[in-house]
């Protein structure tokens, strides 16, 4: 069953690079910020619909729920306007190759501590190897 | 300037694991559709307020552009859910190197075809040996994986 959510996650990848490929083209016509809000909106439109129909979990655990895990949309945004800023001054691929690199150690020192709520994971010789190739991939790339 | 942009880039990296991170935490009790969607209202009303002081462009402009662009909405709530769904199960590493495999190798073809009238950058012996690398990355982290949750139930 483990490998389904590592397929997933790819498709949950390659569809961020159909996404940015199309919004790009977007952007150019309304803007980008405008453009993070288009896919917002409407994303929470479709959601709401999802949700009315296939929700299984539980919505009002908001409320009782610690703030902090309340967050992610922001830091969803954060990371928006970082990439939205940083292009224009670095160009696309140093740009990519800076957030996938700081995603990549962040990940590490997540789960090595268990922190936000994570489960803890040791860090171990193959996880380091697997940053050290994706960091290779990366340069390779760009 | 230029260093400190990519520090500021790298410091948006973080916060895109500590999304996925902080989600899964919420997920886990809330469900995953109920995280998705809680995530897009709290991001529509950010953006709403960073575009009234922020935005330059003409959102407007939606009703005249062609609709294939704006499909991509779509794909943006599969990436999250499907995020939302992997990150209980695999854990946070192991989730986002998947993710950016699949945005890399999607990326490399799309530079190789021109697709959504981008530019096009042929596939060539780097970009090969980058395919090549990723897989390794996969390996490992699913090796990697495998073994720390054999640790812990041992």
């Amino acid at each position: 069953m483990r490998y389904i959510s590592y397929i997933l996650a790819l498709l949950a990848g390659a569809a961020l690079s159909f996404e940015g490929a199309i919004y790009g083209e977007l952007g150019k016509t309304i803007g980008k910020l405008e453009t993070s809000f288009y896919n917002f909106f409407i994303g929470s439109i479709i959601l709401g619909l999802l949700w009315l129909f296939f929700g299984k979990g539980k919505f009002s655990y908001i409320v009782e729920a610690p703030k902090w895990t309340l967050l992610g949309g922001v830091l969803g945004v954060v990371y928006l306007t970082s990439i939205v800023i940083s292009v224009p001054f670095v160009g696309v691929g140093i740009t990519m190759v800076a957030v996938i690199i700081g995603q990549l150690v962040m990940s590490i020192v997540i789960e090595h501590y268990g922190w936000l709520g994570s489960k803890k994971s040791r860090v171990n010789k193959e996880k380091i190897f697997a940053v050290i190739s994706m960091i290779i991939a990366l340069i390779l790339v760009y | 300037m230029g260093i400190l942009m990519i520090l500021f880039t790298f410091l948006g990296g973080l916060t895109l694991s500590a999304q996925s991170a902080v989600n899964g935490t919420f997920g886990r009790k809330a469900g995953t559709i109920e995280t998705t969607l809680l995530t897009f209202l709290t991001g529509t009303m950010f953006l709403a307020i960073i575009i009234l002081f922020f935005g330059h462009g003409n959102l407007l402009a939606i009703v005249e552009v062609p609709k294939w662009q704006l499909s991509a909405v779509f794909l943006g709530v599969l990436f999250l859910l499907f995020i939302i769904a992997a990150v209980p199960k695999i854990g946070v590493i192991a989730t986002n190197i998947t993710v950016i495999i699949g945005q890399l190798v999607i990326g490399i073809l799309i530079d190789n075809f021109g697709w959504f009238n981008s530019l096009v950058i042929p596939l060539d012996m780097k970009r090969g040996f980058a395919l090549l690398f990723m897989i390794i990355a996969l390996y490992f982290i699913y090796k990697g994986n495998t073994r720390a949750s054999e640790e812990i139930s041992a």
